[in-house]
């Protein structure tokens, strides 16, 4: 296993969302996170990533055996952790292609790694521009700054696939989405998928999981995970809406 | 010579001091308003008082012969170079703004009664490069600038200074912008380690269908203080954008006060200001539309970023309207740097310290980007890091 979750008690403020949710990511596999409105979805996300509006009550969160609650977002990210934001932040002024230059310089420090210089890294771009069918001017405008959504998740992705790293969080990388940018994104993300790298997607639709196919389906209620099991649950969260699905008992998938 | 000695003499003894008569309107002025005090409005947040009681050396401005250079550059108030086409030479003023609010732009007028006077011909580009080389000096002088009417001119004025520590600077523009035409002034200004200190008072006439871009760039960890008054006739137009960036024990900013006096004016005001140390900004802004300005646009807008608890922005926009048909804003936002941001920066793997690095920069970088000279842009960006990376944020 590469993540793995344990009793995880999560507040936003005074609130309890999450409730001891226990999860276990495979290395290699997608997993996948659906649930209804306001079951935890981007807590837990937020949680991993060691987002400053989260706070861990109870439980650990351990990234290839060892806890990571004690490490700020950017060791988290250095680790291999990446956060796909559902909502892409817009920072004018910040030139997106040194911003890119500068994260992927930070990862290639930490893994002792030469820094690359403005022509290396413009190469390094060019392939996965092309890829996501991103226009070039997008590198040279301000990080996120006036991009439509689906500019703005694409950006997500080129991102990860610069900075490939080891556990991928899509947090509804599917909204706002139209038919052509959903595919753009998921082929990216699918380009990833390479049997080391794990992914959790969490979503609400199952839209997009008919562009990523899932290893495991989690169902995320009312702050626990009340059930795990193969890609035939999709079928039946959409027969039976959430309200179908009863509780069992804790599962762990394989490892 | 001690300013302040000027407080307390009577009309008949500043006559004699200025070597003006004693009706002279100047003088009355300067009279009625008084030298500054924390009292006044304008100086509250400045300390002016400090710089006006202390003993300085005077200079003796006599002209010297112009050599031919690329620049302009004035040392210690005397013009030395010009470029070849520049009309530059001394002579007396006679259009002072009476209505000015601020006494030292008439003190100013008082010290200098011969001024620089610089005609710009055609479309062309001036760079003026202001030079101190006096220690302990008062250094005054005053700039008269014409533009042609139907041309486009822009003035890059930058400062340099050594060993001029525990000098005050007074200076300031009389800049009258023609009739459809389009003058850019664009101020590039680091004033570190109590090089000098500066009190500069300006007054702009934008005449009818004329459109003026007045951008400052003022970093640094010393005292300065920019008094503008602006006055714009019919479809006139002003681009006001004012950068800060202090450190240490600074205080720096700017008052202006822009009057709409002809039908279908507009102005465009915005101040970015970030703070750290001790340092306290200024932005004391007030847009007063006349009740001849009609279909007058206006808007201002000041954004502050405190790095620490020491700083402190004092940030006023204010409008004085006295009619209805208008489209008018104006704002002041005052904080820290944005979370959220800060935020998504570090979950890409940048530590906290760069990622703080970059949105100060960035929000920097928003009014450096307008201007659009490329080499310009570089060097205000240049001198931006310079004073950024001088004080590094912890």
């Amino acid at each position: 296993m590469i993540l793995d979750i344990k009793d995880l008690h999560v507040n936003i403020g005074d609130k309890q969302i999450l409730k001891g949710l226990n999860l276990t990511l495979e290395e290699g596999k997608v997993h996948a996170i659906m649930g209804p409105n306001g079951s935890g979805k981007s807590t837990l996300s937020k949680a991993i990533v060691g987002h400053y509006d989260t706070r861990v009550t109870q439980g650990a969160i351990l990234y290839k055996g060892k806890s990571i609650l004690e490490m700020e977002a950017e060791e988290r990210a250095l680790e291999g952790i990446f956060l796909s934001f559902q909502h892409p932040i817009e920072i004018p002024g910040v030139n997106n292609a040194y911003f890119l230059r500068t994260a992927l310089n930070a990862k290639r420090k930490h893994e002792g790694k030469e820094e690359l210089n403005a022509a290396e890294f413009l190469r390094v771009m060019k392939g996965h521009l092309e890829a996501l069918g991103m226009k070039s001017d997008m590198i040279s405008r301000s990080l996120n700054e006036g991009f439509s959504g689906g500019e703005k998740k694409r950006n997500e992705i080129l991102q990860m696939l610069i900075l490939e790293p080891e556990v991928i969080i899509l947090d509804e990388i599917d909204s706002g989405l139209d038919i052509d940018a959903l595919r753009a994104v998921s082929e990216g993300i699918n380009k990833m998928k390479d049997g080391k790298r794990s992914f959790l997607v969490i979503t609400h639709y199952s839209r997009i999981l008919d562009y990523i196919e899932p290893d495991y389906i989690h169902v995320l209620k009312d702050g626990k995970i009340v059930k795990t099991a193969g890609v035939e649950l999709v079928e039946q969260l959409e027969e039976h809406g959430y309200d179908g699905i009863e509780e069992q008992e804790p599962l762990r998938t394989r490892s | 010579m001690k300013l302040d000695t000027l407080r307390h003499r009577n009309s008949e003894a500043l006559a004699k001091v200025f070597e003006v008569k004693e009706q002279n309107p100047l003088l009355k002025k300067l009279s009625f308003l008084g030298l500054p005090t924390k009292k006044r409005e304008a100086y509250r947040y400045f300390d002016s008082e400090s710089l006006l009681d202390k003993e300085y050396k005077t200079l003796s401005y006599i002209p010297k012969k112009i050599q031919e250079a690329d620049k302009l550059e004035i040392v210690n108030g005397v013009v030395t170079t010009a470029p070849i086409g520049l009309r530059v030479y001394y002579g007396t003023y006679v259009e002072v703004d009476m209505e000015h609010y601020d006494p030292l732009y008439f003190l100013g007028h008082l010290l200098c009664p011969n001024v620089i006077i610089i005609e710009i011909d055609g479309d062309r580009e001036v760079e003026l490069l202001h030079r101190y080389t006096e220690s302990n000096t008062l250094i005054h002088y005053r700039i008269v600038i014409k533009n042609q009417a139907n041309r486009h001119a822009t003035i890059y004025e930058s400062f340099d200074s050594e060993s001029a520590k525990g000098s005050l600077v007074l200076y300031g523009y009389d800049i009258t912008v023609a009739k459809d035409s389009t003058l850019r002034i664009i101020k590039n200004q680091t004033i570190k380690d109590d090089a000098y200190a500066m009190m500069a008072s300006h007054h702009i006439r934008v005449g009818n269908h004329a459109n003026v871009m007045l951008k400052t760039f003022d970093f640094g960890n010393t005292s300065a203080l920019q008094l503008l008054k602006v006055d714009l006739e019919e479809y006139a137009h002003i681009d006001a954008g004012h950068l800060l960036y202090l450190s240490g024990k600074a205080r720096r900013g700017s008052i202006s006060y822009i009057v709409h006096k002809g039908e279908y004016s507009s102005s465009v005001q915005e101040s970015k200001n970030i703070l750290e140390g001790d340092a306290r900004g200024i932005f004391d802004a007030l847009i007063r539309v006349e009740q001849t300005a009609k279909y007058t646009k206006t808007q201002q807008n000041s954004k502050s970023i405190l790095l620490n608890v020491g700083t402190y922005m004092v940030a006023k926009p204010q409008l004085e309207i006295y009619i209805d048909e208008l489209e008018a804003s104006h704002g002041a936002t005052t904080g820290q740097l944005d979370e959220k941001q800060l935020f998504y920066l570090q979950s890409r793997g940048i530590s906290k310290q760069e990622a703080k690095k970059m949105l100060i920069i960035a929000f920097a970088n928003t009014l450096i980007e307008t201007v659009k000279d490329a080499r310009h842009q570089e060097m205000i960006q240049e001198s931006f890091e310079k004073a950024f990376y001088m004080r590094a944020v912890k």
